[in-house]
């Protein structure tokens, strides 16, 4: 079996003297949509956080193609084409929607391609389009998220993580941003999605893992996750 | 009514020189939440720097102009990789900042008493004196140079910010640094070409306000305060609120001395600041970072 695109290895990750994460792992090959689920607090963020930099892990490893990213800073992460949509978009909201678009082709290798990668996000999200010159503050939930995506897209990323996109969006707009997701799994995208919405997330993902209190609890397919009975009444209700 | 329009340029030409002090302080402070207390100290060292340059290998002031903006960089470019950089940001990094940053200011200022003693010193040139009728009233040709330079450096400064990859990501960083390094951006370059910046941009004040008024190791502290007042009467990190605010200020000063003894204008600013803090916490256009 070849190497996974994006391993987490038995990490540990401390908040000061607080452990969130006790040797979680964590695997994701190339072309898969992978889903993290758990309740509030499991340690779903910290782990998109320790992929992507922002959170060191105090034991463990993270390889991104073979090769350990500790020590390799976030910004630097982001260059490999490591992308995170973080949990509440952290937009820039007195940038213009363009503004922080153009930013997400900040760094070197892709800012030469920066044209084609906004006519891109602009013919995904055309309502991108019409409110380019727009404060992004200003914009509604639903649009800040397709402006959170966008941003992380035209960073051309091979990984792209996204950190409960769902969150407080109507439900036709919870829709929408699955149907992106799936779109780009179509077009060869590599993704790792953490939701809360549980039942959305297995209808788009290949796998998902269930973390709880920092631990990997179960592991499998969508659809052995959807059968299992212990999800079926901890988390989908039924 | 020539009273007043003399008045009202001279006014003109004072906020010019206030606007360009305060970008520097709010830059930084809109960026780094730093409250760079050494600005004063820079503002005398580029005073002194024109000084060196203009007394011992004849450079005009204006021609000096690169030089100390230069070399006024790099200054606040040492300052933040050495020091600045080791300490805690924000709320919690408060005391300490300014701590450090009043020391490095008393180093500045003790080093050029070591160098250049008490004594005032001036910067004359041969239009140093030369006066133009403006509005029925004579304008220095100096004072109206450095309100043209005033005016170039904001556009400039709103420029770089506005227009270039590098100004979006220091407007960015402003915003929310996580997000900057998620699109690999690296937080502390800009963190200290910031403080490049906003220390240049004191040092380019320095320089300017040494073609005009007299100067010695003590020059600054006055710089210091009035920056203070532009930057919060303008809210902080806005060109151009800072420039609008410096405005405010000159008039204010300016006309006070219609209605006040002389020696109590100087006090006019604070009082300024106290009311607006009081009235208006957000600065008279209300509080924007850098938008």
């Amino acid at each position: 079996m070849s190497e996974p695109l994006l391993s987490v290895d038995a990490i540990d990750v401390f908040y000061g003297d607080i452990q969130v994460l006790y040797g979680l792992s964590l695997e994701v090959r190339e072309g898969e949509i992978v889903t993290l689920l758990g309740s509030n607090g499991a340690g779903k963020t910290t782990t998109l956080r320790a992929v992507s930099g922002l959170r060191r892990p105090r034991a463990g490893d993270i390889r991104f193609r073979g090769k350990s990213l500790v020590g390799l800073p976030a910004a630097g992460r982001a260059e490999l084409g490591i992308a995170l949509v973080p949990e509440g978009r952290d937009l820039w909201a007195q940038l213009t929607v363009r503004e922080n678009l153009d930013l997400g082709a900040y760094h070197p290798r892709v800012r030469a391609n920066a044209a084609r990668n906004l006519e891109r996000v602009f013919t995904m999200f055309p309502r991108l389009s019409e409110r380019s010159g727009q404060i992004a503050g200003s914009l509604s939930g639903g649009e800040q998220q397709m402006c959170a995506i966008g941003r992380a897209l035209m960073g051309e990323p091979v990984l792209l993580m996204l950190d409960e996109p769902s969150l407080g969006l109507a439900p036709i707009l919870v829709d929408q941003v699955m149907r992106t997701v799936s779109d780009l799994h179509a077009q060869g995208m590599t993704v790792l999605l953490v939701e809360q919405n549980l039942r959305k997330a297995l209808e788009v993902a290949q796998r998902g893992t269930v973390i709880e209190t920092g631990r990997v609890r179960l592991e499998g397919t969508s659809a052995e996750l959807s059968a299992n009975p212990e999800i079926r009444t901890a988390y989908l209700g039924l | 009514m020539d009273r007043f329009v003399d008045l009202a340029v001279s006014a003109v030409l004072l906020a010019g020189l206030y606007a360009t002090m305060a970008y520097g302080l709010g830059l930084i402070y809109g960026v780094l939440r730093v409250v760079n207390l050494a600005h004063g100290g820079v503002i005398m060292a580029g005073a002194y720097l024109g000084w060196i340059l203009h007394g011992w290998l004849g450079l005009d002031p204006y021609l000096a102009i690169p030089l100390v903006v230069g070399v006024t960089f790099l200054l606040g470019v040492l300052t933040y990789r050495v020091l600045v950089r080791h300490l805690p940001r924000g709320a919690a990094g408060g005391p300490a900042s300014l701590l450090l940053l009043f020391g490095v200011w008393l180093v500045l200022r003790n080093a050029a008493y070591l160098l250049f003693s008490g004594n005032d010193q001036t910067i004359r040139t041969a239009y140093s004196t030369r006066a133009i009728p403006l509005l029925g009233s004579y304008v220095s040709v100096n004072r109206l140079a450095v309100l043209a330079i005033a005016v170039v450096t904001p556009a400039a400064l709103q420029l770089l910010l506005k227009r270039t990859y590098l100004g979006r990501a220091i407007r960015a960083v402003a915003q929310n640094a996580d997000s900057c390094t998620l699109v690999g951006i690296d937080v502390e370059r800009i963190y200290t070409i910031t403080f490049g910046l906003g220390t240049a941009l004191a040092g380019l004040a320095g320089l300017l306000s040494a073609t005009i008024f007299s100067f010695n190791p003590g020059f600054g502290s006055g710089e210091l305060l009035k920056s203070f007042v532009v930057v919060v009467l303008g809210g902080l990190g806005s060109v151009f609120g800072t420039g609008i605010a410096a405005l405010v200020l000159a008039v204010v000063e300016v006309f006070a001395i219609l209605v006040l003894p002389s020696y109590l204008t100087a006090a006019v600013g604070f009082v300024m600041l106290v009311l607006v803090l009081v009235f208006r916490p957000g600065g008279l256009f209300g509080q924007r970072v850098l938008g």
